[in-house]
């Protein structure tokens, strides 16, 4: 279950506790038991588990918004300490800033970092191409739907070209067909990005259709029930070819199994 | 109603308009019913007259700057002072636990308790009226920013941090922007306090300005000069009201989506 330190390890999560103290009752709410687990770099990782077990939590943590209460969480050997452009976060609730258009939503990293503006629009119309997103640079969040937010969310991580990107159910909040695009979207952004990517969701299938790996965390508080292998090519990570792949029907159905104790007929 | 003659701003012009000439009508035609004094009772004419003679000998221009001149300036200032106080409270813990209690002390001193030790210390005029207006604006913009930083959403935080932003960048282009529905109505009241504060300041403490003309033509028996303050009073608060803070409310939270006006959009 433990996955040993390999040269290639990009996160490490060491006997990694988290809880939620609250300071005036005193009184602790564990969210994630005891987690070890590597990320390798450049890997597309999927975290999978049902509701309240702690997938935020593991998501902040690694983010850097929560100090772990026991264990240690590193990126290239060091300790994550606070939050930092070399981990991006996708959020659930996409998290534009609603006074700033697309355009510059999807810079703003880049304007941060003090990158010229010609330099960082030309950077980030690059990215709104990529994520579809062209016609909608000069509009402002609360005119976008929600899958162009959740492009718009990702185009903003991946213009700040982080390190490691951390999605957090990006993809709950839109109807089944915007996600089938989205996620097929994304497959093909990443291809393009190579960078390492933790995904994390409630869906089985959103995550055998995206990982490299899949990781199933019991019910909170969460501890690692198995880890499963996706092998199946990049190129075949379509919708239309992976609902009749029988690799990915025998992966979605043991990962179902893991995650709900019980087989479902496919 | 008339719908292709007259553009709808036009039309609520008129509107207005019309109710102002009825109730002039109305006002004068009592004149007569009511049969007194004109310094009791002075006529719309007695008024027009007034504002003729106020005219010719230059005395209105020259209030009407001072009033201005001091509102402006005690607003500004006001404004400036009462978002860094807002902005230091609600950023630091140990800012927080220092001045709120001498905060909440001095404000539940109202300005007009103030004014006669202002006097004192800076005799009557300029230096007195412009420290009352300061006072009065302070409270509202330091309580409205105070508000808004506190209610900033995390997330945005969050985003902004894990795309690098350092704590200036963070209170430039998110906790500013957050808090600036909550500022402006900060301003809003604030504005409000802060003319009828001024016309008070003027009364006690001035020399000069529309407060002082409203005072010193009652005092005088010249009642049609107070009656011409007193709509110089309401006209100028018209004026700030359009010109300035009307404008700053459109362009910033309607167009965020906070607010959606159908007739103010563009
Ligand atoms: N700010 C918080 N304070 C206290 N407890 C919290 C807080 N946030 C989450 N929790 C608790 O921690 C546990 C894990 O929550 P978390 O949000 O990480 O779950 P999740 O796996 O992301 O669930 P979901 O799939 O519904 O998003 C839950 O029991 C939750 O109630
Ligand atoms: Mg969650």
């Amino acid at each position: 279950m433990t996955t040993t330190q390999t040269t290639d390890t990009k996160i490490r999560l060491d006997a990694v506790r988290l809880e939620y103290v609250k300071e005036e009752g005193r009184s602790r709410h564990l969210a994630v038991e005891s987690i070890s687990l590597d990320i390798r770099d450049k890997e597309f990782l999927v975290v999978v588990g049902p509701s309240g077990c702690g997938k935020s939590t593991l998501i902040s943590a690694i983010a850097g918004f929560l100090k772990p209460t026991g264990g240690h969480i590193t990126m290239d050997g060091r300790e994550i300490t606070r939050p930092g452009a070399d981990r991006g976060v996708v959020f659930q609730e996409y998290a534009l800033l609603p006074w700033k258009r697309v355009i510059d939503n999807v810079a703003l990293g880049l304007k941060f970092k003090g990158v010229p503006k010609a330099e960082r629009y030309a950077t980030a119309r690059r990215f709104l191409a990529i994520t579809n997103l062209a016609d909608a640079e000069q509009k402002f969040p609360h005119e976008l739907s929600g899958g162009m937010k959740q492009r718009a969310a990702v185009a903003r991580t991946l213009a700040n070209a982080p390190e490691v990107m951390l999605m957090d159910e990006p993809f709950a909040a839109v109807d089944a067909q915007t996600r089938m695009t989205l996620q097929e979207e994304l497959v093909r952004v990443w291809e393009q990005a190579r960078l390492t990517v933790l995904f994390v969701t409630h869906s089985v299938e959103e995550a055998v259709f995206l990982g490299d790996r899949v990781v199933v965390l019991t019910p909170g508080p969460g501890r690692i029930k198995s880890i499963v292998d996706v092998s199946i090519p990049r190129a075949r990570r379509n919708w239309q070819e992976m609902n009749q792949d029988p690799e990915f029907i025998r992966l979605r159905d043991e990962v179902l199994v893991q995650v709900r104790g019980q087989p479902v007929a496919a | 109603m008339n719908a292709g003659l007259l553009t709808p701003a036009t039309e609520r012009f008129l509107k207005g308009a019309a109710g102002v000439l009825v109730l002039v009508a109305l006002w004068q035609a009592s004149v007569p019913l009511v049969g007194l004094e004109p310094y009791f009772y002075p006529s719309p004419a007695d008024v027009w007259h007034a504002f003729v003679e106020l005219m010719e000998k230059g005395i209105l221009p020259v209030y009407l700057v001072d009033s201005l001149y001091r509102y402006l300036l005690g607003v500004g200032l006001g404004i400036v002072l009462g978002i860094a106080a807002g902005l230091l409270i609600g950023l630091s813990a140990t800012a927080s636990r220092i001045l709120t209690p001498l905060i909440n002390f001095l404000f539940a001193i109202v300005e007009v308790a103030w004014i006669p030790i202002f006097v004192i210390w800076f005799g009557y005029g300029f230096k007195t009226i412009l420290i009352a207006l300061v006072y009065v604006v302070l409270f509202p913009l330091l309580y409205n920013t105070l508000l808004g930083v506190r209610t900033v959403p995390q997330v945005y935080v969050n985003a902004a941090r894990s795309l690098g932003a350092t704590r200036l960048q963070l209170i430039k282009d998110v906790i500013l922007p957050a808090a600036l529905p909550n500022i402006i109505t900060g301003l809003r009241v604030g504005a409000g306090f802060a003319f009828r504060g001024l016309i008070f300041a003027e009364i006690i403490a001035a020399k000069t300005g529309i407060g002082y003309l409203i005072f010193e033509g009652a005092s005088t028996q010249q009642t049609a000069r107070t009656i011409v303050g007193m709509i110089v009073m309401g006209l100028l608060w018209l004026f700030l009201d359009r010109c300035y803070l009307k404008p700053i409310e459109r362009v910033t939270i309607e167009r965020w989506g906070q607010v959606t006006t159908a007739e103010d959009r563009e």
